[in-house]
């Protein structure tokens, strides 16, 4: 190859200095050097977006010159560029304020993993064989539009399917128009951590059908029903500062924080006071407090406005669920109910929130509206120490669900043509009974936009690959975490390490190709025209007190990671939307007889792997779970009593069996667990997710029934009755196996 | 007087979520051992998050600590060290000058708080992971011990850049890894012996505890000990 022939990107930004005394240009790492004479390199440090979970937090990635093995127009040669070292939280974002979860951090390893697909592929063999051959992008587009035209053309009775993970922001709109420009198209989002229900809930009690934001740094007392609120749910870095700021923020002032869960959480481990309730009795618990509150006049029955007039029996002060009468069924001692009740309504502002598996039983929104009631019932939804809403409106919620989309396949109700996959994995994610495995085989043709070969993709006849998030434009709108407007945005930080085309790119001018309505409808020519043309709509609406033109407001916001309101925006909660008959108690359903299937069946979201879209990143394979501390893994947790009663011993391999199917794992004995309850975290099991994932413990998710959560489409992933046995000998990697397990004296000095 | 680096870790802010944990893999170039490794206790955390469960279901409470070298002033790691790879630097940290070792592993055996790990084997990052290397750190080969020394790289780039702009260094100015990453803010990082600075007053707290103090090791990092709530069901 020619010297000139070495392509030769910069940084697309800012000048980042060469390194001066570095022993070994392949890597440029400084060796031998003690401290002394340490010399340290210049760094750029860029914005950008987090795109792991639906927080939406900002980054600020450190990105340094190096050398990276590329291939480019099919030649490998060494190319200096600049490369993205670490992930940081923003400073400046509203979200996340410069702080970071471990799963974002390791972010950086989904843009340099070994197993990320390099360039289009086409199958070669029978599906799912994991047969592919490279092809061009020209001929990967062609093949896609060819198939695309025919349905635009309404030659077929077919449809179009996108199944893609929850969007917003222009990627939402890109993808929505992309659909609605074929006649018959389905768009479907999915994710196994939805917060369906409580966006329903909201919407009923507060009328903002959104997640809440939560005020957490102004509390005094905080109760949280099951909600993992510092670890995964809804807003958790936003959550982890915010709870910080009550427990050591405000001098002389210190919240309490109680939670309520069947299996201690990593977030119940920080609580001041964990109390085990009942699985699905979350809600009677929260319609307990309510009642000692209004019957001792601590609030009037009132205060909770609609949100409490939505539940039956509220205005005559909820005398079913004095604690004495349904304490037995709840699992909380009568005299416990009432001190939380008193201690809550006796150190303003409280709070309530309710997440997880408490809304994932069938009875998950009557819970939610429970908690919703007590929380309005407390004073402090839209109050400082609260929870917020908005203003972000919410996003029109997708017509179809997964579930119900996979039965019209499989019934022949929907005659799906072409189904395009985006930053989903429902082979994996979705339930086994839903049959999404047998939908995806009875469709002609499958493209998927994934990096990765998963379950899904693997089933894919065309794969498109995305550039990683660093390698992207980003634009994002978090609709929780702050109670400002938040608009994120950011340029690629830095240089396509393969040969990947954005998504967003990618059906733009698949879009062009066809011609006719989808050109039409998106007239971009890229992704980031799109974007500009969302921020001069955003400039037009808001102004700017520091940008003079929308130009410039277009270049501030670039290099601020986006853009904010300077003043929070508190929405005051207006009226809940459904006027219809009050809410009735309702209790929990399991699947599975209890004789037979003695044990509730808890899966829980991993604190590393998320919902198992992580699971191929080595750091968090090897980092310890915060409370097993298991590494390369998954276990099943069991109660001392349950695991003597059945003879399980720590590290035996055992089976659990649901209705559904089986799985086997290897046990876990931990006293934070409800001797009824089973537990496993969400994650592993992967069948078919790179080196580090494949074949690596077993996944929850297969085995659970297909309940749903009344009157909403989601799924009561916490409403499997499993039974339990040993069979062997397992596998469980402790990193504190080799620690003393007995807390060392800390004295006061 | 030179500054003496010190730390203090609020255990009643620290949820155990183990972002200090990613952050010092990402920032020192810990490698990852994988399972066979780790199985037999070779996984290398600098920083790892203990957490203890006490009592009995249903009254069981956890508590987390993540415990890191503590740059001890009177360190059992440095004198045993034969070739002087284990040194006390002159801003109080237990330094580890990786070329110099040669792997006697008599420091690890002699730290009280098993945070020195030793390299069994060469360290691989599968390409292109290896990108993800950050350039001022070294990488540690094959036979070496390894350990944390507060982030020295970002210590030394907060001094030099301090000088270049000419003004004196900040207190906060300089954060290791897993004090930048927390999310609840239960690290603080500083000079010890400047009395206004923010590690010092922590480490001033009634709830101020050292690690197995009572070996005499005179810890750099004060744990700040988990608070109970003090209000009342009628406050």
């Amino acid at each position: 190859m020619e010297r000139r022939d070495f392509l030769k990107i910069s940084a697309a930004a800012g000048a980042t200095a060469a390194l001066e005394g570095c022993g070994n240009p392949d890597h440029q790492l400084i060796r031998f050097v003690p401290e002394e004479d340490l010399i340290p390199g210049l760094a750029t440090w860029k914005p950008s977006i987090c795109t792991l979970c639906p927080a939406g937090c900002g980054l600020s990635v450190r990105v340094m010159p190096g050398d990276a093995e590329v291939v480019r127009k099919g030649q490998l040669g060494l190319l200096k560029m600049g490369l993205a070292k670490k992930l940081e939280g923003n400073p400046a974002h509203p979200i996340n304020r410069g702080k970071l979860c471990p799963r974002g951090q390791a972010g950086l390893q989904v843009t340099y993993h070994p197993d990320r697909l390099k360039g289009p592929l086409v199958r070669t063999g029978r599906r799912g064989s994991g047969q592919f051959r490279e092809v061009s992008w020209d001929d990967a587009i062609q093949q896609l539009v060819s198939h695309l035209s025919d349905l635009q053309e309404s030659k077929s009775e077919g449809r179009l399917a996108f199944v893609t993970a929850p969007l917003r922001g222009q990627r939402k709109m890109i993808i929505d128009t992309f659909a609605a420009s074929f006649k018959r198209s389905m768009a479907v989002e999915f994710a196994f951590f939805d917060d369906s229900v409580i966006r329903s809930a909201n919407a009923a009690s507060f009328g903002h059908a959104l997640p809440p934001t939560v005020d957490m740094g102004e509390s005094n007392y905080v109760i949280s029903f099951g909600a993992d609120f510092l670890g995964t749910w809804n807003s958790p870095v936003a959550q982890s500062l915010g709870f910080g700021q009550m427990r050591k923020g405000r001098p002389g002032e210190r919240g309490k924080f109680v939670q309520f869960e069947p299996r201690i959480s990593q977030t119940g481990a920080s609580a001041d006071e964990w109390i085990p309730v009942e699985p699905g009795a979350e809600g009677m618990l929260a319609l307990s407090l309510a009642h000692v509150i209004i019957a001792e006049k601590q609030r009037p029955a009132a205060a909770a406005g609609h949100a409490g007039s939505l539940v039956e029996g509220w205005s005559q002060g909820l005398t079913d669920f004095a604690p004495e009468k349904i304490a037995a069924q709840i699992g909380v001692k009568p005299e416990t109910i009432r001190r939380i009740a008193r201690e809550a309504a006796a150190h303003d502002p409280a709070v309530a929130l309710i997440g997880d598996a408490a809304v994932a039983h069938t009875n998950g929104l009557f819970n939610a509206l429970a908690v919703n009631a007590l929380n309005a019932l407390l004073g402090s939804v839209g109050k400082p120490g609260g929870v917020l809403f908005g203003p972000v409106p919410a996003a029109k919620q997708p017509a179809a669900s997964l579930e119900s989309w996979a039965a019209q396949v499989n019934s022949g109700a929907a005659a799906v043509e072409v189904l395009l996959l985006y930053n989903a994995n429902p082979v994996f994610a979705a339930p086994a009974v839903w049959g999404v495995h047998a939908a995806l085989d009875k469709i002609p043709f499958i493209a998927s936009f994934g990096s990765f070969i998963d379950e899904t993709s693997a089933l894919a006849d065309l794969i498109l690959p995305d550039h990683s998030a660093l390698e992207s434009w980003l634009e994002d709108t978090p609709v929780s975490g702050s109670g400002k407007v938040v608009v994120s945005v950011a340029p690629p930080t830095m240089n396509p390490l393969h040969n990947t085309r954005a998504m967003p790119d990618v059906l733009l001018e698949v879009a062009h190709r066809l011609g006719g309505e989808s050109a039409k409808a998106l007239p971009w020519k890229t992704y980031d025209e799109a974007i500009q043309a969302s921020f001069a709509a955003l400039y037009k609406e808001m102004g700017s007190k520091t940008a003079k033109d929308a130009e410039e407001f277009w270049k501030k916001a670039q290099e601020q990671g986006g853009w904010w309101s300077a003043e929070e925006s508190r929405v005051t909660p207006v009226s809940g939307s459904s006027a219809g008959a009050a809410v009735k108690n309702s209790a929990p359903r399991f699947d599975g007889n209890p004789s037979e299937y003695p044990y509730y069946f808890l899966p829980f979201a991993s604190q590393l792997f998320y919902d198992g879209s992580l699971a191929h990143l080595p750091w968090m394979q090897e980092a310890p779970d915060p409370l097993s501390t298991v590494m390369w893994g998954a276990w099943v947790e069991i109660n001392p009593r349950t695991a003597e009663k059945l003879a399980i011993k720590q590290g035996d391999l055992v089976e659990v069996a649901s209705p559904h199917g089986k799985l086997e794992a290897p046990a876990l004995v931990t006293p934070g667990i409800a001797p009824d309850v089973i537990a496993m975290p969400v994650g592993q099991g992967h069948e078919n997710f790179t080196r580090y994932a494949t074949g690596r413990g077993a996944n929850p998710i297969s085995i659970l029934s297909s309940a749903t959560v009344e009157g909403t489409g989601s799924l009561a992933w916490a409403a499997t009755r499993v039974t339990l046995s040993s069979v062997g000998q397992g596998k469980l990697i402790l990193f504190g196996g080799s620690l003393s397990e007995n807390p060392p004296e800390l004295k006061h000095r | 007087m030179a500054r003496q680096w010190g730390m203090a870790i609020d255990l009643d802010r620290c949820t155990g979520c183990e972002a200090c944990v990613v952050a010092c893999h990402a920032e020192n170039n810990i490698s990852t051992v994988g399972e066979e490794q780790a199985a037999i206790g070779r996984a290398k955390h600098w920083i790892r998050v203990e957490r203890y469960y006490e009592g009995e279901f249903p009254d069981v409470t956890v508590k987390f600590m993540p415990v890191l070298c503590q740059q001890c002033d009177a360190a059992p790691c440095e004198p045993v060290c034969p070739t002087f790879a284990s040194y006390h630097t002159s801003e109080g940290l237990n330094g580890q000058v990786y070329n110099r070792c040669i792997g006697t592993r008599y420091c690890a055996n002699a730290c009280p708080y098993t945070v020195r790990f030793f390299n069994f084997y060469n360290p691989i990052w599968e390409k292109p992971l290896q990108l993800q290397l950050n350039p001022d750190v070294s990488i540690r080969s094959v036979g070496t011990m390894e350990k944390c020394m507060f982030c020295v790289q970002r210590i030394k780039a907060g001094e030099i850049q301090a000088a270049a702009e000419k003004h004196e260094l900040r207190d906060g100015e300089i954060q290791p890894a897993c004090v930048q990453s927390c999310p609840t803010r239960a690290m603080v990082f500083g000079d010890l012996s400047d009395p206004e600075s923010e590690v010092s007053r922590w480490a001033g707290s009634s709830r101020a505890t050292k690690l197995l103090g009572e070996l005499g090791t005179r810890p750099k990092v004060t744990y700040l000990q988990r608070d109970s709530w003090h209000g009342s069901e009628d406050a």
